[in-house]
This record gives structure tokens, sequence and C-alpha cells, in this order.
């Protein structure tokens, strides 16, 4: 028992680790056709039978509630219903004159109406719930006072306005008062005189703005004082720098941690 | 040296076929474009195995503390004080995802703290195949703990296998059940703050690690720690203390020093060649080909 629980896994776990890995790179169709076609369809075989045990459990967990009255057993019945309902039209109701099978999806089966009028719309419900947590999510990163966060503030807003319409819009000026105004949040701890930060932010933004007109910037708008430039720019370079580090990171993790599964040394997955 | 560093019988075939390759290039060994892949496959390996080896045979390996790691004996241990479950969500991929694999073996560790501060633990799936081998994991480790009787297996249970409705359930797992300590450990797409938001919400330390680069950001957003990337990888060898699991980690960090050093050279040869001083291309060498490959 021992044997076929550790050591045969073990065997199996390796054995095939190393056949799919060579399937990408040794040139024999006989071998990338078992890694492609046949293995996946082994591990399909596996995850239907499975899939007939993940039912069970899901029955069998909720009949169990129901019939000893656990805590919030009353939200067991509504899966109950929905599943036996779903069974129902799916194998034994038809509704259609399409026979059993093909009607799965036939607009006039009831299983399609079910699935289209009410799963689907209740997902895109749990869906749509997103934006409302992105943006609390958003707030609460964003109120942490750190340079870090204030850093995140500036190119999330600079993001959002570029990926707009109304980014485009906004006058090469106006992009000279925000750019200056960062930069003199990032040095105002330093000035402690508040009428030389005055003087000096106002007249930084005057100078700015009459070398603009001066270099007629307002025909042709130099690209850091374009918002969806701007934009383009932290998505292209910053950002894309940052998740290329993360990229290889994780790729070097899955190589190593592949082969600690691959030579049977990380047997935790088994229960070691 | 010579006790440490050896060839081993796992290097003799991938060697045995470069040098093949070597010889004669027209035997079409490899994929045509996935040569060099194979190669830098097989060093990385080398060096990850040269370190398991020096681990194994007594040296001292420091690894850096990870504070989602420290973190994670302490949240199951708040979660006990507060006679409250925990959580753990091994996310909404098969089995043919490493992220899940990773996530089903920490789970593993977790279920020993679990075991050891006897706090309840609920795994909520969304794939039954993942299912059975969390299943497996937790009552090893249960038993591995001596408290077997304290296992169940309706505390490893199938949800759904829908996105959203696997996201609708485990929000309502939360909010009904209130765990103090929620782990997401697995692979996860746009459910992962729907998840996150929620446990932010009932007050629950949450600890997530993935390898999906696009979810990190919402889980850093919302969790109290994240194991980002390579760390979430690490995690299991980290957890096991295990010398020969650490020496891999530190064998991860010396390829990683090698691609930094490969990365450094490419940039200065791409300059220079740019600049016109060098008149060599070297981003031609570093170009694969596995999907056109397989084509």
């Amino acid at each position: 028992m021992s044997f076929l629980k550790r050591q045969l896994a073990i065997i199996v776990m390796s054995a095939m680790g190393f056949i799919a890995l060579s399937g990408y790179f040794i040139n024999w169709s006989a071998l990338r056709d078992f890694t492609e076609k046949d293995a996946a369809n082994f591990y399909m075989i596996i995850a239907g039978f499975a899939a007939f045990l993940g039912c069970l459990n899901l029955l069998q967990l909720h009949l169990q509630k129901i019939a000893y009255k656990k805590e919030n057993w009353q939200y067991s019945i509504f899966t109950l219903l929905g599943f036996i309902i779903m069974i129902i039209f799916g194998f034994i109701y038809n509704g259609s004159d399409v026979t059993m099978g093909p009607h799965l999806k036939n607009e006039q089966s009831a299983f399609y109406w079910m699935y289209n009028y009410i799963y689907l719309p209740l997902g895109s419900t749990m869906f749509a719930l997103l934006a409302f947590f992105v943006a609390s999510a958003s707030y609460r990163a964003f109120r942490i006072r750190n340079f870090e966060a204030t850093l995140l503030l500036i190119s999330g807003v600079l993001l959002m306005l570029g990926r707009v319409p109304v980014g485009a819009l906004i006058p090469w000026w106006v992009v000279i008062v925000i750019i200056i105004s960062i930069l003199f949040a990032i040095i105002a701890p330093k000035i402690r005189d508040r009428k030389v930060f005055f003087i000096s932010y106002i007249s930084s933004n005057l100078i700015f703005i009459i070398l603009g007109f001066f270099f007629n910037w307002h025909k042709s708008t130099p690209g850091i004082l374009s918002i969806p430039v701007i934009q383009e720019w932290i998505m292209a370079v910053p950002a894309t720098a940052g998740a290329r580090a993360i990229m290889i990171g994780i790729a070097l993790g899955i190589v190593a941690q592949s082969y600690r599964i691959m030579t049977g040394r990380e047997r935790s997955i088994l229960g070691d | 040296m010579s006790k440490t560093f050896k060839i081993d019988y796992i290097f003799f075939i991938p060697l045995t076929l470069l040098v093949l390759h070597g010889i004669n290039s027209k035997i079409n060994i490899f994929v045509v474009g996935n040569e060099l892949s194979f190669l830098s496959l097989v060093a990385a390996c080398t060096i990850i195995e040269f370190f398991i080896r020096k681990a194994k045979n007594g040296e001292e390996i420091y690894m850096r503390p990870i504070s989602a790691m420290q973190a994670m004996e302490e949240a199951v241990g708040r979660a006990t004080e507060m006679g409250s479950s925990v959580l753990y969500v091994p996310g909404i991929s098969g089995l043919d995802e490493i992220d899940t694999i990773s996530g089903v073996i920490i789970l593993g560790h977790i279920a020993g703290m679990t075991a050891e501060y006897e706090a309840d633990l609920h795994v909520p799936c969304c794939v039954p195949i993942v299912m059975e081998a969390a299943r497996e994991s937790c009552k090893e480790s249960y038993l591995k703990k001596g408290r077997p009787d304290l296992y169940n297996d309706s505390m490893v249970h199938y949800v759904t296998d829908d996105q959203f409705a696997y996201a609708a359930g485990v929000n309502g797992i939360m909010l009904r059940e209130r765990p103090a300590a929620v782990f997401y450990q697995g692979k996860f797409y746009a459910e992962s703050l729907l998840l996150a938001e929620t446990g932010s919400s009932i007050g629950a330390i949450q600890i997530a690690g993935t390898g999906s680069s696009s979810q990190i950001p919402f889980f850093v957003t919302a969790c109290d720690y994240v194991l980002i990337g390579e760390e979430f990888y690490a995690a299991s060898a980290y957890l096991s203390g295990s010398p020969e699991m650490i020496g891999s980690i530190k064998g991860q960090d010396y390829v990683k020093l090698l691609c930094m050093i490969f990365i450094f050279v490419v940039v200065i040869i791409s300059v220079l060649n740019f600049l016109g001083i060098l008149f060599f291309d070297i981003s031609n060498i570093f170009k694969i080909n596995i999907l056109d490959g397989l084509k």
C-alpha cells in the first residue's frame, strides 16, 4: 500500500514530468504527439472521474447540512434546488423539438433558457461587483501617506486620464501646471519658507507657460506635455520593466519548483 | 568538491543530446530554435542541483526571512485564539498549473499548523481533482501531527467549477463563518479582488501568494501579506525547513544572478551595436521558438 501511495506516485510524477518537458524540446513526433494529445487526454479522463466525485461531495455536504439542520442550512436548499433543476433540464426534461444532447445549445430548450437568463446574468453580476471593489481597493491604496503610494496615485491618475478621450483634450499648459505641482509636492518638505515656496511655484509655472507660447507648443506639443503620450510611456517603460522583473522571478521559481517535484524531492503534495 | 559536484544520472541524457547536437547539428535532435532554451534549462537545473548537494552535505545556507511566511503561523495562531476558523483558497485552476500544485503543497503545511493548534480548517475547491489532492494533503498532515481525529473529509469540499459562482460561494462562506485567517495560495484570475476585498471587509488577516503577475497588485492592495512571484514557489521549501529544499532556493538565486549578468552583457553589446562600435546583434542568439517549433 505504501509503495502504491508513495514510491509509485513519485515514479509516475517524475516520469510524466520528464516526458512532458522533453516533448517541448526533442524533435520526435511520437513524443510530441504523446505530450500534446495523449497526456492531455489522460488528465481529462482523471479529471472526469474527479468531477463525478465533486458532484457527489456537493450533494453529500448539503444533504447532511439540511438533514442535521446545521448552521445556515437554509442556503443548502437553494444549492440543491439549483443542482437538481439543472440536472432535470439537462438529462430529463428537454422543452424543445431537438433531441437530448444537442438541446443544450438549442435556444428553445429549458436548459438553454436557464443558462442564458439566470446563470449568465448571475455571473455577470459578480463580475460587475469588481468595479466597486476596484474603487474601494484603490481608495485604500491611495490613502496611504508615503512616497510610493503618492507615486502610485499620480501614475494611476495619469493612466486613467490617458486612457479616456478627454485625456487627449487636456491642453499642454494644464499638463505643465500638473508636472510642476507634482515636482513641488516632492520638494515641499525641503523648503521651510512658505513665501519662497509660493513665489518659486508661481514663477516656475509662469516661466514654463511663457516658454511654451514662445516655442509654439500649442501647435506642436512635446510628448512630455501630452497625457496620452505620458500614459503610453508609463505602460511601456516603468510598468513593463517591473512586470518583467517579476516574470523572470516567477519563471525561475517555476523551474526550481518543477525540478524539486520532478526529482522527487518535493513530496508535500503526496502528504510527505 | 568531487563529493558535491558530480554529474548526476538526471543530466546524463540531456548532456548526451547536447554533445550529439554539438558534434553534428544536422541530426536535428531538438525542435528548431529551442536548442538554447534547452541548454539554459539544463544549466539552471545543474546549478540548482549543485546547491542542493552542497546543502545536503551539511553546508549552512542562509535564507532571508520572508514576512508573509513568518506570518502564516501567526495567522493560524490568531484564528485559534479568536476561536474562528482558517479559510484556505487554493485558486481556480486545475492540477495542470504549477501554481495550483504549489498551493496544495503550502496547504499541507498550513494543515499541519491547524492540526497543531487545533484550529478549524476550511478549504473550498473550484476543481474536483484539486479537492482530491487537497484532501490527501490535509489528511496526511493531520496524521503526521498525530491528530487524525481532528481531520474530517468535509473540511475540504467542492463548490463549483465556474469562476464567479466560486467567488460568490467563497464570499458567502467568509461572510457567514467570518474566519480569522484567510489564505489565497494558487492560480487566480479576476475573482482575486472579489475574494480579497470581502476578506478585508470581515477583518481577517489575509496572506496571498500567486504566480499570476496580473493579480499581484490586487492582492497587494487588499491583503496583509503577499508572496510575490518566486517567493510563492519558495514557500514550501521555506516552510519545510529541509536543507535540500533551501539549497534549491540558493541555486535559484544564483541562476537569477546569472540572468542579471546576461541582461547586462546583452544591453552593453546591443548599445555598442547600435552605436556602430560593434557589428554583432546579440539578440539573435536569444530568440527562442517553442511555439513555432511545435507547429
